[in-house]
Order: C-alpha cells, then structure tokens, then sequence
C-alpha cells in the first residue's frame, strides 16, 4: 500500500512480472502506475507491504536495483543544455558503464535511434520525437535488465512508433530482458505485452494475458463470412435455422454474425459447408483488450 | 561511494551551469565587479577625483583607535593599505558565497523545475552520492573562482599601487587567511543555505530569493568592518571562518538528513 497524505496511491497490489516478459500496468491517470514504478526502484517506500527486484529489496538495496534497472519516464526528461552525446555519456558513467564499452555502445545507440547526425547539438532544438528517442537511448544505456517505458510512444511518429516496438520485441525475446510498460495505448499493450495489469484506484483489477483479460470480460465474439453475394440470402436462412444467431449484411458486402460464444463458430462453419455454400472467408473477431479495459473500469473513473 | 558517479554529476552539472547565459553573467559580473573593478578603482580615487582624499581622510579619522594605531597618520600609502585589508576585504567573500549560492538553486531548484530530477533519482547514484555531488558542483567552481579572483586582486592591487607603495605589499596574513580559510567556509554556507531552501520549495526563482538571505552574515561582516566595529585581524579571521564553517557544516548535516529519494520524488 502507498499514500500521498490521505489519498490511497495503490493498495493490495500483488504482482510478479516474470524475467524475460513483457508486461503492461494499464489503468487511468492516477491509476498508481507511476507509484507502482517508484517503489519497485526505491525511489518510495510503501506504507506497508514489501517488493522485491531481482531478490533484492529496492529500499535496502536500491543502488543496486537501479543498477539493473531503467525508466523511460513519461515527458523526456533531458537537460536541454546537453548535447545528445553528452547526454549519453553523463549517465554511462552514472551507471558505471566501463569506458571501454561506453563510448562504442552510445554510438550504436545514436545510431540506432536515429540520431547520430544530430549527437553533438544540444538537445533544447530537438523535437518532441527526437527527445523520446534520445530519452529511450538514455534508458538503454547501461543495457538494463528490467526496463520501464511510461508512456513510450507519446510524441512519436509511425516509424519511430514501429521502431520502438521493434525495440521492445528485440529486449524480451532475442536479449531476455524484462519490459514493463505502463500505457494508455491498449492497442500498443496488446500488441506487445505478453501479459497486463490493469489498474484502477490503486488497486489491481485484473492480471493476465491480453487474450484471457479480453475472454474472462467479454466471453463472446462477432464473426465476419465472405461468400459469393448472391448466395447470401441462402446463408441468411441457413445461419437463422441455427439457435439464437442473428446475421446481416454490413455495408462492405460481408455477412456478419452477432455477438455468440465462440464454441458456435464451427457450427456456422458446418452449416454453410453442408448447404453448399462455397466460403471465401470466415473470421471470428476476438474481443479487443480495450474492450476489456473499458469492461474492468468503474463508470465516471476518468479517461484512458 | 562510487567517485565516478559522483564525478559524473558534478561534470554534468557544471556543464549545464556553463551554458546558461542567465547563471553565467552574475557569476562574471560580481566576481568582475569586486575583485578587478573595485581594487582599480579605489586605489585610485584618492589621486584623480577631487576632494576623495579629504572624505576618505575624514573616514578614517572616525575608524576606531585601535584601527587608526594599527595602520599609523593618514596618507595615500595609508588609504591604500586600508581600503584594501580592511574595508574591501570582505567584500570578496560575497564572490564564493553567491557563486556556491547560484550554482546550487540550479542544481536543487533548477534541476527540479526542468523536471531533469527524476532520471537522476533513477540512476544507481546513493542518496549520499547525489548529495555530495551537488555540493561539490557548487563548492568547487565557488572555492576556484574565490582563489583566483584573489590571487588577480593581489595583482591588480600591487601593480596599481605600485607609484605610491614601492613593494609588494599585499596580500597580509589576514587577507591570505580569508581567502585561504574564510572564502571555501562562506562557500559552504552559500550552498547549505540554498540546499535547505531548494528541499523546501519548487522553483529556482523562489530559492534564489530565499537563498539570498544567507548573504546577510556577508553583509554584517561589510557593515562591520567599514564602520570600524570589527577589526579583522588574522585571529579573528580565524574565528569568524571557524564559526562559519560550523554554521555551514550543521545546515548541511541537517540538509543531508533530509535530503532522501523518498522526500525529494514527492515534490516533482
């Protein structure tokens, strides 16, 4: 648990976020992400309850965690008198980066994020995009082992976007390093994340995998069927004959089937075949981790 | 505590310092003011503008009599010697104090109202070592700045009053104990006072006005010296400099106890 004065900040918040996943804390402003990633770096104490990073506690032991640890944090917080090298090198050596590997390993990064052109201006006339760039660069540095993304792609263009996902994708699956992202872009959490918690009020709300949150909150699907248009008026009446299915055609000319359980979906699959009806495409549409999200929020409790 | 760490915020902190046009110019300026224009100046006030050597005569027949036994009849050798051991003296420790002062508001204050504190907060550095860090990026250039100001002071001083003294006379125990002694003490108060202002408040403009205040020994000291009811001789150099550094060094003891991660991320 963790308070500012008399606000509860988070509250019987049980995690363990596995080496080598990544894992997304979604939840509205003032959710307790934020909070959730100050303590686990030592950076506040929780009124009661423990945490422990790599087995060691952030309070007792934080230098060490931090050693092991980065945070991207939401606004790039970079000292705009520095250029972007400067940047770099100052916190290489913060992190007791050996010399040997230091400079070599900000010239890749410099290099990777695009930024290689601009190492030696200072970063007060970069962009919005550049400075997250340079702001992950930072992160990346010491090569964390646990690495925090607030907020990663706020401010970032399509391809820096995809660049960043690349980057997370590349940490946890090729390198084993352990991503938590805490996001409002559900669209992003699902791509990425192997696994979400979603906040709210400080407390958690639901723990598990993009498709089993979205499952355990909305149990049924739609399902979208491309056939020959003239045959649709079989497959209406073939689809109708089935208990409790509704069909119709949308606008782009496919056939599309309510919201059913999805132990249906191959009943509609048999039906159709057995009427000879030759099937182009049938698609059943999984529910959405926003769906869940939104499911999982209490009424009025802010915006994502 | 890890040396490179905590070299590695002092460079980054005084780097930071360097580029900033609005911290760089009151740290040229005063420095400028007081230890090149100011010893040029008086020295040769008496000798070129009409009717100083009357007023200045006037003055230093008001100094107290143990001031007048100590530097003997008035004379232009006379006036020298006390505009520049005496009055203008402590003067030159306002350069360390306000140099140590400004640079720490831009390393506690400034440094949280860029909001470029939490990425230091996340690096491995101890509560110690970023403690001791930003003391050091303002004591430091503070100290530097105070040793070669003094040591251009000197010059200026001997070299200007060359035609009227005929040696070098200057510095004297005295001055060399404020510089050498005094001037890193009032350092130590400049940075402490800023340090227990900057945990307090959020921005640089508010911590510069508070910390401002503890400039008021400085002045007292001035005050003091000027209307005669301080003598500084090195013994009491030695004094004062010891009190000061006492004063400093409990602000910081108390600063350094409160100045923990835990309380610092709750007002960014």
């Amino acid at each position: 648990m963790h308070r500012y004065g008399a606000t509860v900040a988070l509250r019987d918040l049980s995690l363990t976020v596995q080496e080598g996943e990544v894992f997304s804390l979604l939840g509205h402003n003032g959710a307790g992400k934020t909070t959730t990633v100050r303590i686990v770096n030592g950076l506040l104490a929780p009124a009661s309850g423990s945490v422990h990073v790599f087995g060691q506690s952030p309070l007792t032991d934080g230098a060490s965690v931090r050693r092991r640890t980065a945070v991207l944090t939401e606004s790039p917080t970079l000292d705009e008198r520095l250029t972007a090298r400067e940047t770099l090198a100052a916190f290489a050596e913060m992190y007791d980066v050996p010399r040997a590997e230091a400079r070599p390993r900000i010239d890749a990064l410099l290099e990777e994020f695009g930024i290689a052109d601009r190492a030696r201006d200072r970063v007060g006339g970069f962009s919005r995009g550049m400075k997250q760039r340079l702001s992950l660069a930072r992160a990346l540095v010491h090569d964390p082992d646990l690495l925090f993304l607030d907020e990663p792609t706020a401010g970032l263009d399509p391809v820096a976007t995809h660049q960043l996902h690349d980057t997370v994708r590349e940490m946890a699956r090729t390198r084993g390093r352990t991503v938590v992202l805490c996001t409002h872009n559900l669209v992003e959490a699902q791509a990425l994340s192997d696994r979400v918690a979603v906040l709210g009020g400080g407390a958690l709300l639901a723990l598990g995998t993009p498709a089993e949150l979205a499952r355990r909150i909305t149990p049924r699907l739609e399902v979208t069927i491309e056939i020959d248009p003239a045959r649709h008026g079989d497959a209406v009446a073939l689809i109708a004959g089935l208990d409790g299915l509704t069909v119709a055609t949308d606008r782009t000319g496919v056939l599309r089937v309510g919201s059913i359980p999805r132990e249906r979906v191959p009943d509609i699959a048999a039906r159709l075949v057995a009427g000879g009806i030759p099937l182009y495409r049938l698609e059943p549409h999984e529910p959405s981790l926003t769906d869940a999200y939104f499911a999982l929020q209490p009424r009025g409790n802010g915006s994502a | 505590m890890n040396k490179r760490i905590i070299a590695a915020i002092v460079r980054k902190d005084l780097r930071v310092v360097r580029r900033s046009r609005a911290l760089m110019t009151p740290l040229i300026v005063l420095p400028v003011l007081l230890m090149i224009v100011f010893p040029t100046v008086f020295t040769f006030l008496p000798r070129f503008v009409g009717g100083a050597s009357t007023a200045f005569s006037q003055m230093f027949r008001n100094l107290p009599d143990p001031v007048k036994q100590q530097f003997g009849e008035f004379t232009e050798a006379t006036w020298i010697r006390v505009v520049h051991t005496q009055m203008l003296a402590p003067l030159m420790l306002l350069v360390p104090f306000m140099v140590a002062n400004v640079i720490a508001a831009d390393g506690f204050a400034g440094e949280r109202e860029r909001k470029t504190l939490e990425p230091l907060l996340y690096t491995p550095a101890t509560d110690a070592e970023l403690f001791f860090a930003k003391l050091l990026a303002a004591w430091i250039p503070a100290v530097m700045i105070a040793f070669g100001g003094a040591f251009i002071y000197a010059v200026i001083v001997n070299v200007t009053a060359w035609p009227v003294m005929h040696r070098v006379f200057f510095p004297d125990l005295t001055w060399t104990v404020m510089v050498l002694w005094m001037a890193p003490a009032f350092a130590a108060l400049g940075l402490a006072g800023m340090l227990l202002v900057s945990l307090r408040v959020r921005g640089m403009q508010e911590a510069t006005q508070l910390g401002g205040l503890f400039v008021l020994p400085v002045i007292a000291l001035v005050v003091g010296e000027v209307r005669g009811a301080i003598l500084l001789g090195p013994v009491m150099a030695v004094a004062i400099g010891l009190l000061v550094w006492a004063i400093a060094a409990a602000l910081l003891l108390f600063g350094v106890k409160r100045f923990k991660r835990t309380s610092l991320v709750s007002k960014l």
